[in-house]
């Protein structure tokens, strides 16, 4: 591993391009069920998959790249090109002082959950795999600098596991999972034992799990509908790393963290003040509800700090730094989002970095995502 | 009002008694819908429930744990167990001076703050007026007292605006809202509802959150079978953690904090921590995306600052960063009579919590900041 920067961005998002399925899936199989780009009679391009329109009906998720953040492409020709072309991607990496980024789908789901809502868990497998295949091909292959991460068909978790296990031998580092699949389709609530199957193959291969904001719809409060566009959208990004509260609660009260305590979760856009807000919360209430007698090992705040991290592009660190942990909080830029800190990146770094120490600043910036990624 | 101990709960739930509202409301045109007391038999066991409507309600009559004893919680099945200290504002005050409480902000207890699920706007309006009368008389017994209003949701916004004004006369210092509306009427940022922000705002009423706010959307995870009650507790907390951070955008990003720029937000039994992230993420978005082109003028973490408050009982890491989420805009609570209460010791949680703390910021956090917000004339503490 080379670093030029001293920066890994864990959060990042890579545009699919129109032909990733259609060139992958049957279409004899699928026909007009396979995920692609539709001109719409208004001239618009957008996603479709199975009859469902994908992006709130634009071609791509780019704001950060666009003219007006507060737009988003209507046509695939308006995307820009460092949303979805890995050598112009390596140039923004560069201007923003990024080293390695981690990546993360858009029209598979800012957490991996669009493919989670089809009823057709083959169909699901055959969208998730071509994923996984172009990812390794298109964007691990063109630099070493970009970490590739699987998406999981849920169900059933046997399939999970053989999913992840043949991305893995292909080279993907991390898995996207949604954090809530019953929330997707009707499936087994994810706290109980039937998921054991994932969470035993991700520790067994030393990947790390990843559960990234907005997962489910369920855990953001709707704006209101006479609202504009931009204040929709910014309201929308204000409360999608909310979710990273009820996830980590569920995952560590239903005992997934005590029964698999070698997996290794990274919230990701979490930010940092809802590490430190769950874990006081958590711990006051496990004492308080009296939990420590109904079997449990470790108080919510050890299952954290044995296990998890939390991830930011715009909180201040010191603030959290003792409680949350230096070797807990992870660093992104949230690349091309309309929420990302580009291109002011450099500069939000250093402004969020203030006043810590330049041990802890380099655990933060780098070095517990380069040990978790095993870069 | 004198204040003796310097520490105010901002809030806390009054219990009604079980004529609260058969001795205020209709018997001829309300008959048996009437909130009222009544018993029950469930598994052979006698029980008092409220019954509202016509509907026996599924908690236990008055919600009052830190007032029963051992085994703790422990909720009373019949109203003879019930503590008058409760529900009677002369008794109640002797558990204020047992707990070293000067006042408390006056949040529902059973039979509950809302009455428009029975789809009946004409009952919502009388049961909301018996509701306000009643708690509108414990600020005659002391001053100690800051009652909320409650709303009649289903009446027209000019009906809701006259109640409030009722109730401001009435003495209460201020009026709890849901944080999602009735699925019938509009969006709580909606304009709809300007009437009630709008008297709120110029009756000097801060509008209060509560808890999850009665959030539907946004509000948890799905269930799982397989928690005890107690886990199942501990894992739902989150849902109050997180309301001040699903309702703030909304108020702020809709331009609400804009055309009541006076109006006072409190959102109560959802702790501090979460402001943190509420002031960052909104002043990013703010700022990334510029939303003052878009109407919202003010930066949202000066909208923060001047129009939101939140409410502290156990965060000692949370006071930490008091500086960080506004020295001005936290105010204690105790939650008594309820689960959360630390009642007879609060004082031991507040200092426990409060470790270290100057004592500027303490008088602040304890009782200035409420005597400020609720605008309460008041002699200055002796002792703290």
């Amino acid at each position: 591993m080379q670093l030029k920067h001293g920066l890994i961005s864990v959060d990042d998002h890579v545009q699919e391009p129109p032909t990733l399925w259609t060139e992958r899936l049957s279409k004899a199989r699928w026909g007009d069920r396979i995920p692609r780009l539709e001109r719409a009679r208004d001239g618009r391009e957008r996603w479709l998959l199975d009859g469902e329109v994908l992006l709130d009906g634009h071609s791509a998720k780019a704001g950060a790249l666009m003219a007006d953040r507060n737009r988003e492409p209507e046509r695939w020709e308006e995307v820009p090109p460092a949303a979805y072309d890995p050598g112009e991607r390596l140039k923004a990496m560069d201007e923003a002082g990024i080293d390695y980024s981690v990546l993360y789908p858009t029209v598979a789901g800012l957490a991996g959950e669009t493919f989670g809502r089809l009823r057709d868990p083959e169909l699901e497998l055959a969208c998730v795999a071509a994923y996984n295949d172009w990812l390794i091909e298109e964007w691990a292959g063109a630099s070493e600098r970009f970490v590739p991460q699987c998406l999981v068909p849920l169900w059933p978790p046997e399939a999970a596991a053989r999913e992840i296990e043949r991305a893995v031998s292909r080279g993907h580092r991390g898995v996207v999972f949604p954090s809530l699949p019953m929330h997707l389709r009707p499936l087994p609530h994810i706290s109980g034992p039937e998921y054991d199957p994932v969470w035993r193959t991700c520790t067994e291969l030393n990947v790390p799990l990843c559960l990234h904001a907005g997962a489910s719809r369920e855990l953001q409060y709707e704006p209101s509908a006479n609202l504009s566009a931009a204040l929709a959208r910014a309201l929308d990004a204000v409360t999608r790393p909310v979710s990273s509260v009820f996830v980590i609660s569920l995952y560590s009260f239903s005992r997934i963290l005590l029964r698999h305590p070698r997996l290794r979760i990274v919230l990701a856009e979490s930010a940092l003040s809802w590490g430190m807000l769950y874990m006081e919360w958590a711990d006051h209430q496990f004492e308080h509800d009296g939990l420590k007698r109904e079997g449990y090992d470790l108080k919510p705040s050890e299952m954290f700090h044995r296990q998890c991290y939390f991830t930011s592009w715009f909180d201040e660190v010191a603030p959290f730094l003792e409680f949350v942990g230096a070797d807990h909080i992870l660093w992104s830029t949230k690349f091309p989002l309309a929420t990302s800190t580009w291109p002011r990146t450099r500069e939000t770094v250093e402004r969020c970095l203030k006043g810590v120490s330049p041990e802890a600043r380099a655990k933060v910036l780098w070095q517990n995502a380069a040990s978790l990624y095993r870069l | 009002m004198e204040i003796k101990y310097g520490l105010i709960s901002a809030d806390s739930h009054a219990a009604f008694d079980r004529d609260a509202f058969t001795a205020r409301m209709s018997a001829s045109r309300w008959g048996e819908r009437i909130p009222q007391v009544v018993e029950i038999e469930r598994a052979g066991a006698r029980l008092d429930r409220w019954r509202v409507y016509g509907k026996i309600a599924d908690n236990s009559v008055c919600n009052c744990p830190a007032l029963m004893g051992e085994p703790f919680p422990t909720y009373p099945d019949r109203w003879e167990q019930v503590p008058k200290t409760a529900y009677d504002p002369r008794a109640r005050l002797s558990a204020l001076d047992t707990d070293g409480v000067d006042a408390e902000v006056l949040f529902p207890n059973p039979p509950g703050g809302t009455f428009f699920e029975f789809g009946d706007a004409a009952f919502e309006l009388d049961v909301v007026r018996a509701y306000n009368d009643a708690l509108g008389e414990w600020t005659r017994a002391s001053d100690r007292y800051w009652p909320l209003a409650i709303v009649p949701y289903l009446s027209p916004p000019a009906i809701i605006a006259r109640e409030i004004e009722r109730a401001r006369a009435l003495g209460h210092r201020g009026v709890n809202v849901l944080g999602q509306m009735p699925k019938s009427l509009p969006h709580l940022t909606d304009p709809y509802w300007d009437p009630l922000w709008s008297v709120c705002q110029d009756l000097a009423m801060p509008v209060h959150f509560h808890g999850s706010a009665g959030l539907r959307a946004g509000a948890s995870v799905r269930k799982w079978e397989g928690y005890t009650p107690r886990q199942a507790h501990s894992a739902s907390t989150a849902t109050s953690a997180v309301t001040p951070a699903q309702i703030i955008p909304q108020l702020i990003f809709s331009g609400v904090t804009e055309r009541f720029a006076r109006l006072k937000c409190v959102f109560a039994e959802a702790g501090i921590g979460g402001l943190n992230y509420v002031i960052a993420a909104c002043d990013h978005e703010w700022e990334s995306r510029r939303l003052w082109k878009e109407g919202i003028r003010t930066r949202p973490s000066e909208t923060i600052r001047r129009q939101m408050y939140v409410n502290f009982w156990f965060e000692a890491e949370g006071i930490k960063l008091r500086h960080h989420i506004g020295i001005d805009n936290i105010m204690w609570e105790s939650d008594f009579p309820h689960v959360a209460s630390f009642y007879p010791r609060s004082w031991e949680s507040v200092e426990r919590v409060l470790r270290g703390v100057p004592a500027e910021d303490r008088r602040k956090l304890l009782y200035e900041n409420a005597l400020r917000v609720y605008q309460i004339d008041a002699a200055p503490a002796t002792n703290h």
